[in-house]
């Protein structure tokens, strides 16, 4: 558990924040897919943290600064967007397992759908850090409409292909990004293609059912937790196991990166 | 000045008087990174059936006020396996590694408990008869002291450990219980368990938890612990171990002064991971300044 000040806390829309927060030089730097367990230090709540996906990551001198986003969705993240610069908050982690990264493939398609942007774009980053010249990142991008689509300037700076995609057609696209994804995949081998997805479970359920079997996916998913290390067994997903078991995994501990198909969404 | 710390359950001595609750801490090496096992009083681990059990829908856990709500349904991995594969690595450690037993049946108890006894590195039953999150056994035995009695005295009659029985506030008496328990020959009672609660989405007019009920942890049940504990503390002799809402050391000396020898830290393991050991360092501070041993402090409640 580290002691971290807040930097800033933007708002970008009505419900969305970008938080960035400067921790001690000791944090270790997480590996794409990792999350974060973020609190406040003192009482006034909420109570449990709650689990957020690294954005951006930065190393300076003497300290590191972790960027995250957010959307408020209940009591715990709307005390969250109060939180001004300066503020002393609580951050564990990095914690879970991130991306499986297969470096021999060249064709990384990366898939988000309106907060799964922030694991994508640290995947983005860490890809391009590493990839050589032969290797190409396509985006398809989705969101409710363009006011909540956050993110889109820094991907670009990454650079690569971007797909995009709103429900209403106010930027991009009118649909899902799943819809995108057949023309996308006609146009490359399957089989030097690796997607990475991180969407609401509605995307991810309609990408389970639409990709071809050849083609490999994973993606990292949300759930509720108390303590991000396998204790509480709050955030359990079921997921197919040999001789089509199924078990309980942690989405803590044992993802929160899974492969597509692995996870039984019909449970979800 | 060499104050002590250590504490008695029956025959189980322990180091100190901080445990870890049932279900919060795994089965020790979850919290390892965090904390050294070696410091604590005991390790109470996640309750265990006799065939593993894959818990109850998602979602399974909502933060409500000054709390959380859980309807885990005591998802573990198997009595067998614990003792295969997880007891290995608690028997790396100095410390009382106590085991929560749970059973749909009097008979899975018995099972449970018979092959806990036999293992190696097990130094305590803990018998949960009180989990509201299942649909058999747990807190079905829990709130009929006839019942919990004969799950007592049946366990009591299978095992030498030290036994525990953890004890359900979703009744109208707690010293019924707590007696109940003391009569069948347990060696200490665990209360509490958590309260049944729910919470309701309003938008969409749905429970927040799958099961729609689960059990309340957390700050908000402290006060009814600490009543709970009180009451039995003057109803039973055996040693009373004190748990609900303890989050810190002020929050332990609280259970301790009104009854309890030991004290367990559940839903703040959660929060931080090194609850247990600042706790532990909290009550230590305490003992230095008042000059105390535990033992003398327990149950010294001025009214």
């Amino acid at each position: 558990m580290y002691t971290a000040y807040v930097i800033y806390n933007h708002r970008l829309n009505e419900r969305d924040f970008h938080l960035a927060l400067r921790l001690p030089k000791e944090f270790v730097q997480p590996r794409p897919g990792q999350f974060v367990m973020v609190r406040t230090a003192e009482s006034e709540g909420p109570l449990l943290s709650r689990p957020l996906s690294v954005y951006h990551f930065t190393r300076l001198h003497g300290h590191v600064v972790l960027e995250l986003l957010y959307r408020i969705v209940g009591r715990g993240t709307a005390l969250f967007s109060r939180w001004p610069s300066g503020k002393e908050v609580c951050v564990l982690g990095p914690l879970g397992n991130g991306f499986h990264i297969d470096e021999k493939k060249r064709n990384h398609i990366l898939i988000a759908g309106g907060m799964g942007i922030a694991p994508i774009t640290y995947l983005a980053a860490w890809l391009c850090n590493r990839s050589s010249d032969g290797n190409r990142m396509v985006f398809c991008l989705g969101a409710k409409n363009s006011g909540e689509f956050i993110g889109l300037e820094r991907l670009e700076k990454i650079g690569g292909q971007f797909h995009i995609s709103t429900d209403d057609g106010s930027l991009g696209t009118c649909g899902t990004v799943t819809e995108l994804l057949p023309e996308i995949l006609g146009r490359c081998e399957a089989d030097a293609a690796v997607l990475y997805a991180c969407g609401p479970p509605g995307m991810m359920k309609s990408l389970a059912s639409c990709l071809p079997a050849k083609v490999t996916c994973q993606v990292s998913v949300e759930a509720r937790m108390a303590c991000g290390v396998g204790a509480c067994l709050g955030c359990a997903i079921s997921v197919l196991a040999s001789r089509k078991r199924i078990v309980k995994k942690s989405v803590c501990r044992d993802g929160p990166v899974f492969d597509l198909r692995e996870i039984c969404w019909e449970d979800l | 000045m060499n104050l002590s710390m250590d504490v008695e359950i029956g025959s189980l001595r322990l180091k100190n008087p901080v445990m870890t609750a049932s279900g919060t801490f795994g089965y020790g090496e979850e919290y390892a990174p965090y904390v050294d096992l070696n410091s604590l009083g005991a390790i109470v681990v996640k309750g265990l059936s006799w065939k593993a059990r894959s818990g109850n829908p998602s979602p399974r856990i909502m933060e409500t006020p000054a709390g959380m709500l859980n309807a885990i349904g005591l998802q573990n991995i198997g009595v067998k396996y614990f003792i295969n594969k997880k007891l290995p690595f608690l028997r790396n450690f100095d410390i009382a590694v106590i085991a929560n037993v749970y059973g749909e049946t009097v008979e899975e108890y018995l099972r449970v408990s018979e092959l806990l006894t036999a293992a190696p590195g097990v130094h305590a039953l803990e018998i949960n008869v009180s989990c509201p999150n299942v649909k058999k056994g747990g807190v079905a035995f829990g709130t009929d002291p006839d019942m919990v009695a004969d799950v007592s005295g049946r366990v009591r009659g299978i095992t030498d450990l030290p036994l525990i029985v953890k004890l359900s506030p979703n009744v109208t008496d707690i010293t019924v219980m707590a007696a109940a328990a003391e009569a069948a020959g347990a060696d200490g009672v665990s209360l509490i368990n958590t309260l049944t609660g729910m919470s309701v989405d309003v938008e969409r007019r749905i429970p927040h938890l799958q099961n729609i009920t689960g059990g309340l942890s957390g700050p908000a049940i402290k006060p009814v612990a600490l009543r709970m504990v009180w009451q039995a503390a003057r109803t039973v002799n055996i040693p009373i171990i004190g748990v609900g809402g303890i989050m810190t050391a002020a929050d332990a000396l609280e259970f301790i002064i009104a009854g309890a020898t030991a004290i367990q830290v559940g839903t703040a393991n959660f929060i931080n991971p090194k609850a247990t050991m600042e706790i532990l360092a909290g009550i230590r501070d305490y003992m230095d300044r008042h000059k105390i041993n535990i033992r003398e402090l327990v149950g010294t409640l001025h009214t």
